[in-house]
């Protein structure tokens, strides 16, 4: 008590919430001259950058969640993804440039033709003739237009469906003790939304890379091959779109990121509003949530002024860049005929190029854009491979069925030991109950029972053997731990139940699972019987059947030790009648640790452990533990006064 | 001008800005009128932003023939100043323009968003009865995000219009043949597209539904992971993921080819139009009537003239788009709350009595309800509050088929017919529930404060009097302190010994930063029994004269419990307080035990008197009649 009251002190903040914007930004003074605004608008601007690459920084290395993984990595994954069908790849890059060639030679022949019409050297005859060609050439153009389409969406969706099975892979191999800690959400979120973000990268940028960006380049070729003196313009104007663009990438990353890393807040805080509206009517907080929502926009509109104003600054730059290099050719142009340079006709085709040039130069920079954020969505999905794994399988395989935790210590913050030596022999068919208050350690005792986590000193065994070296599917088969969820997975009968055998059990060891949780009937019942799908949109179970897949499940598995973490959870109180002998059938001639929260499941057991404060501090039968006159019988004599 | 973020006070006493909801597109127009006038500037500046597009061509022209041609340089140069004037202009118009897009777009994004959480306010619990959450949040998303596109598509259109007139002006007046020519052909080209989208849009669809389907699939491994790595399943169920991705893969090569298909028809059908012009301009130059700078002025229209068109056929598209979004947002900002107003004052001590189960509740006092059926007690709990119940899931949800796998499984021409009637069928089920609710609002309430029904009493005083913390009660994100204050009004001292009394100091003490340490959304990330326990310490800390907890240890294990009966019944003393639960934990410490059997009160008394009852024994001490029989 003392600590928590000196730490409280510390940590309670007296008066209003610190302001979520710096007052720089929430302030401007329309009095003051053009010249004090600019340097003003300047410094907000700065601000605003400093702002998103802090947040960009966080976001990029979590405090909590699962790592995110460097850049090298994930370009050498792309690398990797890009090499897996080197004759595709060829065929992208090939069909895009023999379309980008006719669509380049199009308008060099129809200079040519002004040329030949102006001077009067061809006949019309001849002009029309020359015409019919350009005409074949133009279907030709759309015929390896549409090649260069479909070779470019074979190559990226093939990348895109091997990329995301290799991420669902990854986590499918995640250690236990991470799948068992904590929330699920940042998993959630890097599966779907980092996931779309790849996509959206990997099937509409990596395409649009290898069009544009050789139409760009072989645009560029012909521009000096129809006449170097007049593409010399456009030099200039890669040189200032090289500045700008390159400048722009630099800080919009850090701003996007910043700016829908701000929508999501909005939206959370959305979510949470509408979904415990009874709760904000309940308890008045509705000027609150206002003020939150208000504050979220206040914070966002600063991210979309960041980003705005870096939009602003590359399109002044792009749209001088795009069009005067015309001023510029009509210019060189002039001089150029009068000095008999160059012809009417290269000045059209110049004229022609650079029009043709804006579209896929504007794709290359939107391109470019949105790979810095596939990148980084990439950099995350990564990520989740560079957990490490703690369990290294041995050789050594259990001789017996005994389990066994000697001197057991863990600490999920180091030098925060929740549990304090504790050693526990469990006697093969007993069902043991472990009581206690919450945080005083019991559902950690039941994880390091079960070879979910290591613990920092001592060992648990079954048959001898630590089960942190036994590999997972051994270690299945030998213990389980059982929660309060059952999950139904979007699948066959058959494929929710036969996990922990599902590279050897047939119908028959499914079918019997089901029997003896009393299943069976319903099941026959369904549509088509094992093979009817389950799942969300589909066949949806009650409650109860969904435990009782549950139970099925672990019958399955056979494993001689469960451990059962709020066993009463796990039967929802109100079919709890119906499951009575499905459970019985489980747990019938099995080790069973239950960790209990009522009483009634403790009294039942053989033995009942009362686990406080990180040690067991009695243990024995109902009946001892009475005469005992502890901890266990001062609460018993309340429960039942 | 109107500016980012903007000022909301829609739904609040004597707004201006009452949103017109007549119809989705009297909805939309409010929309621009709202800001008018930055729509009105976007307009002129979209327009100005795409002069070089419509004169630089004339431009180049003029500037060949009659400079570059006859060798005239100042001639070139004064056109060439020209050209380069224009695009300044155009440059500087494009940098406001974009700015004041982004304007209308975020006045319009975060303006929906707002208003969508005032109504949420001023329905409250009622939300829930009139619109599922999913679809008040797309409304606060996708569609706010509609309104604005849909506004910056229009100030697109309207400038293309103009753009569009101005070229056809300058194209006829240098030759009506090519002119015709180009703007007969120009539309027809984009036309020509329209056949190859319909099969390219059925494919996007059948993508985006397999898509998400490949997503729930993830979601699904994501979220049953536990028991793929605790007891098995990973080969299966990645290989399940795989074949769904290997058929999403075979869909998206489909949507690519039939893009492809669009892309080919376009490149084919301008390189025609544009071997079109050249042949008929040079046969027109032949014959003198054309100079060759206005040829190189028509082949530039022909390139240019494209992009306006399209501009009008996407506008056409997210137009369409804008009204679905304004129908769904109009129909939740029409939606009300049942209440009629009333005037009644609530003593500061109320004694209430429920008519229907004969529950009194006498001020000062600790008064446990139990019951077999906890949902008559939730029931009991919400009538005291004044709460309108929850819908039954079946009702309230109206998981109402996604509208995508509703056009799908129909064929096309029946497709309108299908989505329209099953909107109309949603909205009549809804239409029914709010008049039931008005009609339930009209009645008296069946509950009295001192006598006078609640019917008769001002709601958001008595909501202040009378607190209601049931099992739905939410955690919002923020500290610890914000979860345990969120009003920001509370002592130190006082926050602690909610806090104690709720025994939620292992929450304190297992987050970093203790009173700010943070929690995430919905409290994910604290146990059941730990988001119980600082609910519960909220709801403690802010100390109303009549207190409802429902089942407020539900998922605390008896350990806690036995300590939390103890410390609550200290700290409620001299205050209203009405618990439902069936533990004889909490029970035993209440002044007054009601039993309630089939929504009806049938005895009352203390714990151990009452536990002479069978009735009552059979609720309370399940699992301890073995023993005794």
């Amino acid at each position: 008590m003392n600590e928590f009251l000196a730490s409280s002190r510390d940590t309670w903040r007296e008066g209003a919430a610190p302001a979520r914007l710096p007052r720089e930004l929430e302030s401007i003074d329309r009095s003051a001259g053009p010249r004090e605004r600019l340097d003003a608008w300047r410094e907000r601007h700065r601000l605003r950058g400093e702002r998103a690459r802090t947040f960009f920084r966080e976001s990029r290395n979590p405090e909590r969640g699962l790592p995110v993984a460097h850049t090298r990595p994930a370009l050498r994954f792309v690398g990797r993804l890009m090499r897996r069908r080197p004759g595709l790849f060829a065929g992208v890059l090939v069909f895009n440039a023999l379309a980008a060639i006719a669509g380049l030679v199009v308008p060099r022949l129809l200079g040519d033709l002004v040329d030949d019409a102006t001077t009067g050297r061809a006949t019309l005859d001849a002009v029309d003739r020359i015409l019919l060609g350009v005409a074949v050439l133009v279907v030709a153009q759309a015929a390896l237009t549409f090649c260069a389409r479909r070779s470019a969406a074979l190559f990226g969706y093939d990348m895109l469906a091997h990329a995301r099975e290799e991420v669902v892979d990854t986590v499918l191999r995640l250690p236990l003790s991470r799948v068992e800690s904590a929330s699920s959400g940042d998993l959630l979120t890097r599966i779907t939304s980092d996931v779309n973000k790849m996509s959206v990268g990997v099937r509409w940028a990596m395409p649009h890379l290898l069009t544009s960006g050789v139409l760009v380049v072989l645009t560029l070729v012909a521009l000096f091959w129809n006449s170097w003196f007049l593409a010399l313009p456009i030099l200039l104007s890669i040189a200032v779109l090289t500045f700008a663009v390159r400048g722009y990438l630099r800080d919009a990353g850090p701003g996007y990121i910043t700016e829908s890393g701000s929508y999501s807040t909005i939206n959370s805080t959305l979510t949470e509003t509408f979904e415990g509206a009874r709760t904000v009517e309940a308890l008045g907080l509705g000027e609150r949530r206002r003020q939150q929502l208000a504050d979220d926009i206040a914070v966002s509109a600063q991210a979309e002024r960041y980003t705005l104003s870096l939009r602003n600054i590359l399109f002044s730059f792009l749209d001088i860049a795009y069009q005067a290099p015309q001023v510029g050719v009509v210019l060189l142009g002039t001089w150029g005929y009068s000095q008999g340079w160059v012809t009417i006709g290269q000045i059209t085709t110049a004229s022609i190029y650079l029009q043709q040039l804006v579209g896929p130069m504007d794709r290359l920079i939107a391109v470019f854009d949105q790979l810095q954020v596939t990148l980084a969505a990439t950099t995350r999905l990564l990520g989740i491979a560079e957990v490490p794994d703690d369990r290294e399988p041995g050789g050594a395989m259990p001789a017996g069925t005994q389990l066994v935790g000697r001197d057991l210590r863990f600490a999920y913050r180091e030098g925060h030991d929740v549990l304090h030596g504790v050693d526990l022999a469990l006697r093969p068919g007993e069902r043991l109950a472990v009581v206690g208050p919450s945080g005083s350690g019991k559902s950690t005792l039941g994880r390091l029972l079960a070879g979910i986590n290591r613990p920092r000193t001592g060992e648990v065994t079954v048959g001898g053997a630590d089960v942190m070296d036994l590999p997972l599917d051994v270690l299945r088969t030998e213990v389980c731990l059982v929660t309060q969820e059952h999950h139904v997975f979007v699948g066959t009968v058959r494929d929710n139940v036969v996990l922990a055998r599902e590279q050897d059990a047939d119908a028959a060891a499914v079918r019997e699972a089901l029997d003896a949780v009393g299943a069976l009937d319903w099941v026959d019942r369904l549509p088509s019987g094992l093979d009817t799908m389950l799942g969300r949109g589909r066949t949806e179970l009650t409650p109860a059947q969904a435990q009782q897949i549950a139970l099925a499940r672990l019958m399955v598995a056979d494993p001689h030790t469960l451990v059962l973490d709020e066993a009463t959870s796990l039967i929802d109180p109100r079919t709890a009648r119906h499951l009575e002998g499905s459970m019985d059938a489980l747990l019938t001639d099995r080790t069973v640790v239950a960790i209990a929260h009522r009483l009634h499941t403790a009294h039942d057991a053989d033995r009942i452990a009362v686990v406080i404060d990180g040690r067991i501090a009695e243990i024995g039968s109902h009946t001892e533990l009475l005469v005992a006159d502890g901890e266990y019988a001062r609460l018993w004599h309340t429960w039942r006064s | 001008m109107h500016d980012f973020p903007p000022q909301v006070d829609t739904f609040a006493p004597g707004a201006r800005d009452a949103p017109d909801t007549r119809s989705p597109n009297r909805f939309l127009l409010w929309m621009m009128r709202v800001q008018g006038d930055v729509v009105l500037a976007m307009v002129l500046l979209q327009s100005i932003w795409q002069l070089p597009g419509a004169l630089s061509p004339l431009l180049v022209g003029r500037a060949i023939d009659a400079g570059v041609l006859r060798n005239d340089m100042l001639a070139t140069l004064g056109w060439a100043g020209l050209l380069l004037l224009v695009i300044v202009v155009a440059a500087g118009a494009g940098i406001l323009s974009h700015t004041l897009i982004v304007r209308s777009w975020l006045i319009a994004g975060y303006g929906t968003q707002q208003r969508a959480e005032r109504k949420a306010g001023r329905l409250g619990h009622v939300l829930s009865r009139r619109v599922p959450t999913g679809e008040v949040l797309s409304i606060a998303s996708s569609d706010a995000d509609a309104f604005g596109a849909t506004l910056e598509v229009f100030a697109r259109a309207v400038s293309s219009v103009v753009t569009f007139a101005v070229i056809c002006a300058i194209m006829l007046t240098t030759s009506p043949m090519l002119g015709i020519v180009v703007l007969v052909a120009s539309p027809l080209i984009v036309a020509a597209g329209a056949p190859v989208l319909r099969p390219l849009s059925r494919a996007q669809r059948d993508e985006r539904t397999q898509n998400s389907e490949l997503t729930s699939r993830a979601t699904d491994i994501v979220a049953g992971l536990r028991i793929l790595r605790g007891i098995g399943g990973e080969h299966t169920f990645g290989e399940n993921y795989r074949r769904q991705s290997q058929r999403v893969r075979g869909l998206g090569v489909r949507v690519g080819t039939w893009q492809g298909v669009v892309d080919t028809v376009s490149v084919l059908l301008s390189g025609l139009l544009l071997v079109g012009i050249v042949y008929l301009g040079t046969h027109e130059m032949a014959a003198g009537r054309l100079t060759v700078g206005a040829l190189i002025s028509f082949v530039g229209y022909a390139i240019y003239l494209v992009w306006p068109l399209q501009t009008m056929f996407e506008f056409a598209q997210k137009w369409i788009a804008g009204q679905v979004a304004a129908q769904k947002t109009t129909a939740y900002l029409d939606a009300d709350e049942p209440w009629l107003p009333a005037e009644g004052a609530v003593g500061p001590a109320p004694r209430l009595v429920d008519e229907a189960s004969g529950v009194v509740v006498e001020p000062g006092l600790f008064t446990a309800v139990v019951s077999a059926d906890p949902d008559s007690t939730a029931a009991l709990a919400d009538r005291l509050g004044r709460y309108l119940p929850g819908l039954a899931p079946s009702a309230g949800a109206e998981e109402a088929p996604d509208e995508d796998e509703l056009a799908a499984s129909v064929p096309f021409y029946r497709r309108g017919r299908v989505l329209r009637d099953a909107r109309a069928a949603r909205q009549a089920r809804r239409a029914e529930v709010a008049r039931a609710d008005a009609e339930r609002a009209a009645r008296p309430w069946g509950v009295t404060a001192d006598g006078i029904d609640y019917g008769a009493l001002a709601l958001g005083e008595l909501r202040r009097r009378v607190v209601v913390s049931d099992t739905q009660s939410m955690l919002f994100a923020g500290t610890l302190q914000e979860a345990v204050d969120p009003w920001g009004a509370h002592s130190r001292a006082d926050a602690e010994s909610a806090l104690t009394t709720a025994c939620a100091e292992d929450v304190f003490e297992a987050l970093p930063g203790g009173w700010q340490g943070r929690i995430d959304e919905k409290g994910r990330g604290l146990s059941g029994g730990q988001r119980q326990r600082v609910v519960l310490a909220r709801a403690l800390l802010l100390d109303p004269p009549v207190l409802v907890l429902v089942e407020p240890t539900s998922a605390v294990d008896a350990h806690t419990e036995a300590r939390i009966a103890e410390r609550l019944v200290a700290h409620r003393r001299g205050r209203t307080t009405v618990v439902t639960t069936a533990s004889p934990l909490l029970l035993h410490r209440a002044d007054v035990v009601s039993l309630v059997v089939d929504g009806r009160e049938v005895a009352r008394g203390r714990h151990d008197d009452l536990l002479a009852l069978p009735a009552y024994r059979r609720v309370v001490a399940r699992g301890m009649e073995d023993e005794d029989e």
